[in-house]
């Protein structure tokens, strides 16, 4: 299928409240409150039968570093063109502080790829997906146990990776990495 | 959809209607009392790792499954945001530790992706060649456990003998038999030493007739087949439904792989066949493996001509913002001094962006969700890990059978706790 | 000396390896790798030691019968090896008492069974084994 007809299709799908593509893959924002008609509609529609992946990300503290545009921007290098080598640039703002990214995989004769991304506060949860894909089922449980996102409707949310009475959420940026401090032979 | 046209595996579906990876005993048998939890704890017999299994058992027949994972969980997305991109490259190895080639290869690919830097072709094709070394690596390893878990104990030794010589193709290559973190964001950390194709060839040369020989000692004996025929059943429709991707995919008669359908690296150059097997079973499964093997070898040998014939060509990238430079460009260079001073001290940078890279690992769809915020460390790394969506798939699979089957269908799964739990 | 097998990650592929005829571990007559831990007497701990994985570590030890032996394999079963945060158990020498640590990640086979040899020297020298000189953590 040419870019062009993915993007038609991609135009139907119901709930996108933005479609960004980069690197040569599709990103459709989707309202949470629409997730599963989107997902449904992607699933039976588009036949993006395969679920691969559910990642969450916490952009909490995202762009106080203050990065450079030493290497360049996803538009491209060019490291002769004036002013593109030690300017202080800040990544492109995000709308709120959690993102989940379901990975969608179509298996068929016309392989393609799409990633759907709905944008979450803390506290706010969002539809399961389990009734459109089961393999949804760990995924979930696992952005749950990491990151703290619930998953309305989940039958089995409870923590997969860590044990059962960890508290915490252990990949949000405001959860410390943890482990001990490393004694060199020198030192006392 | 390309699916094997067959005899329907089974009607319908069998994913467990309430929780699609816990199998629920019936209700009406734990009132007779007759159902015995038994837990298979983490510490198995079986060289899988620490997978715990809750089973509930009606005498010998399995009754209800839940799988209990965790007991691995190393932590890697975290570990790895703090590491700047270079240092971070040593993580990924360990994750899937048998095909510690795939996953080292969709970390850095992710990181090309973003940074749009263009990979010389002999680090691709030399990329190529130890991938499929990995797949042989690693199917070897799962052909010498499994069939050491269902009986065929010789297996074990012969599977490990092979595995050796492969893994003194890594050693000849990277220095390392293990983890060797020979791929780099560009390339590869060095040029393959001279004689490496010459080896490899040998290799190549005897590793059809081993082949053979595990087929003929496997294929036709009544134990395996009965031990192996018949049990694990899973459907095309349960197995897309449930995410599997790789061999067990296959063996499900889904036509899908990777390297074939969504090319990377240069495998749309190459030629070679995908085995899809129609009946959903262990055996198929454990026939998938083997013709892989087979398949893998003939991509090896198409690899080292290749190889061959660009030998003396770069093995990384110019791009001294993220390679470093030679070193004797140091001693003339001020640019170059100052490249390697920043990239030792403080690393290369990747633009802001997000990436999705999936390769064919030897379990089948591995992929790397890469993050960036345009720093010098990864904002974000979340691996799709193919054994943490088979295991999914065991309260499906594990139907119908007996407790003794339960061994090999969880054999034939082909997971590695590393990368099920990060 | 019969080896309970505890591998957990990478460690135990090489484990596996020394089963394996080119660097066999027969010679030593530890080819029989005791799954219940009652019959064993080394513990390998090969590979990563989780926080939720140390309670089944410390039953297998407590269930094994003394004379018990253990060797802390690789870096990751010693030190924590590459990994330190929040999860990984820095050193199993923090629940049982090691007796020789094999360093690497993961150890060649060889080393490993350097280290195996180390510990039969160990033994014909007449130490005693490490839980009896510095105690088990409770």
């Amino acid at each position: 299928m040419s870019n062009a007809r993915l993007r038609l299709a991609f135009e139907a799908v119901p709930g996108v409240v933005e479609t960004r593509e980069a690197y040569a893959e599709t990103t459709l924002v989707v309202d949470p409150a629409r997730l599963v008609e989107a997902c449904t509609h992607l699933r039976d529609e588009e036949g993006f039968n395969l679920l691969s992946d559910i990642a969450a990300t916490d952009y909490l503290g995202w762009g106080e570093p203050g990065v450079a545009g030493y290497i360049g921007t996803a538009a491209g290098r060019d490291l002769h063109e004036p002013g593109s080598q030690g300017l202080a640039q800040v990544p492109t703002p995000k709308p709120k502080r959690f993102s989940v990214s379901y990975h969608l995989l179509r298996v068929g004769d016309d392989p393609a790829r799409v990633r759907v991304q709905v944008w979450l506060d803390e506290g706010e949860a969002v539809a399961t997906l389990v009734p459109v894909w089961p393999a949804a089922d760990w995924f979930e449980r696992e952005a749950w146990d990491m990151f703290g996102v619930r998953f309305e409707g989940h039958p089995n949310l409870v923590r997969i990776l860590m044990p059962d009475d960890w508290e915490g959420h252990p990949l949000r940026k405001d959860y410390p990495l943890g482990g001990e401090p490393v004694r060199f032979s020198g030192e006392d | 959809m390309t699916v094997v046209p067959s005899t329907r595996i089974y009607e319908g579906t069998r994913i467990p209607p309430r929780v699609p990876t816990i199998l629920d005993v019936d209700p009406h048998k734990h009132d007779l009392g007759d159902i015995l939890r038994v837990n298979f704890g983490p510490n198995h017999p079986s060289t899988h790792g620490v997978l715990r299994l809750i089973v509930d058992l009606d005498g010998e027949a399995i009754a209800g499954i839940e799988a209990v994972i965790g007991y691995l969980h190393t932590g890697f997305e975290k570990t790895m945001e703090e590491k700047s991109w270079w240092k971070s490259v040593t993580y990924p190895a360990r994750i899937d530790y048998l095909g510690f080639h795939a996953n080292e290869l969709e970390y850095v690919l992710a990181i090309e992706k973003l940074l749009g830097i263009d990979v010389p072709r002999r680090a691709t094709w030399a990329r190529m060649a130890l991938a499929e070394l990995n797949r042989i690596h690693s199917h070897l390893v799962w052909l010498g456990t499994a069939a050491l878990e269902l009986g065929a104990i010789s297996m074990f030794w012969y599977a490990f003998d092979d595995r050796d010589a492969v893994l003194d193709l890594f050693e000849l290559a990277g220095g390392t038999r293990f983890h060797t973190r020979y791929v780099q964001a560009g390339g590869l950390a060095e040029d393959l030493p001279p004689g490496f194709t010459d080896e490899v060839r040998k290799f190549c040369a005897a590793m059809p007739k081993s082949v053979d020989e595990y087929e003929a000692i496997l294929d036709k004996q009544k134990i395996w087949l009965e031990r192996t025929k018949g049990i694990g059943l899973l459907s095309a429709e349960d197995a897309l439904a449930l995410g599997q991707s790789g061999p067990v995919l296959r063996a499900s008669g889904v036509d899908w792989d990777l390297r074939k359908n969504m090319p990377y690296l240069a495998y749309d150059e190459v030629d070679f066949d995908v085995p899809v097997y129609a009946n959903g079973d262990v055996y198929d499964r454990y026939k998938v493996h083997m013709d892989e093997m087979r398949e893998s070898v003939r991509i090896v040998l198409q690899c080292c001509d290749q190889l061959d014939e660009m030998d003396g060509e770069p093995w990384i990238a110019d791009d001294r913002k993220v390679v470093l430079p030679p070193r004797h460009e140091l001693h003339t260079s001020m640019e170059s001094l100052i490249y390697h001073f920043k990239i030792v001290t403080e690393g290369y940078r990747v633009p802001e962006g997000e990436v999705y890279v999936v390769i064919e690992s030897p379990r089948g769809e591995a992929g790397c969700y890469l993050v960036s915020d345009g720093g010098a460390r990864p904002w974000r790394v979340k691996f799709r890990a193919p054994s943490f969506a088979a295991l999914q798939a065991t309260a499906t699979v594990v139907q119908g059978a007996l407790i003794a089957d339960m061994v090999a269908v969880a054999a034939s799964l082909d997971f590695i706790m590393g990368d099920t739990d990060r | 000396m019969w080896p309970d097998t505890f591998g957990l990650a990478c460690c135990a592929i090489e484990m596996m390896s020394i089963v394996s005829s080119r660097y066999d571990i027969a010679r030593f007559g530890m080819e029989r790798f005791s799954s219940s831990p009652r019959q064993a007497d080394l513990l390998i701990v090969s590979g990563r030691v989780t926080h939720k994985m140390a309670p089944a570590i410390r039953q297998v030890y407590d269930q094994m019968l003394e004379p018990k032996w253990v060797i802390a394999m690789g870096a990751c079963a010693s030190s924590g090896g590459m990994f330190n945060n929040y999860t990984i158990l820095q050193g199993v020498d923090k629940i049982l008492a090691v007796d020789i640590h094999v360093p690497g990640c993961p150890p060649r086979p060889e080393a490993l069974i350097e280290g195996i040899v180390r510990l039969h020297e160990k033994i014909r020298a007449g130490i005693p084994p490490a839980y009896e000189i510095r105690g088990v953590a409770e």
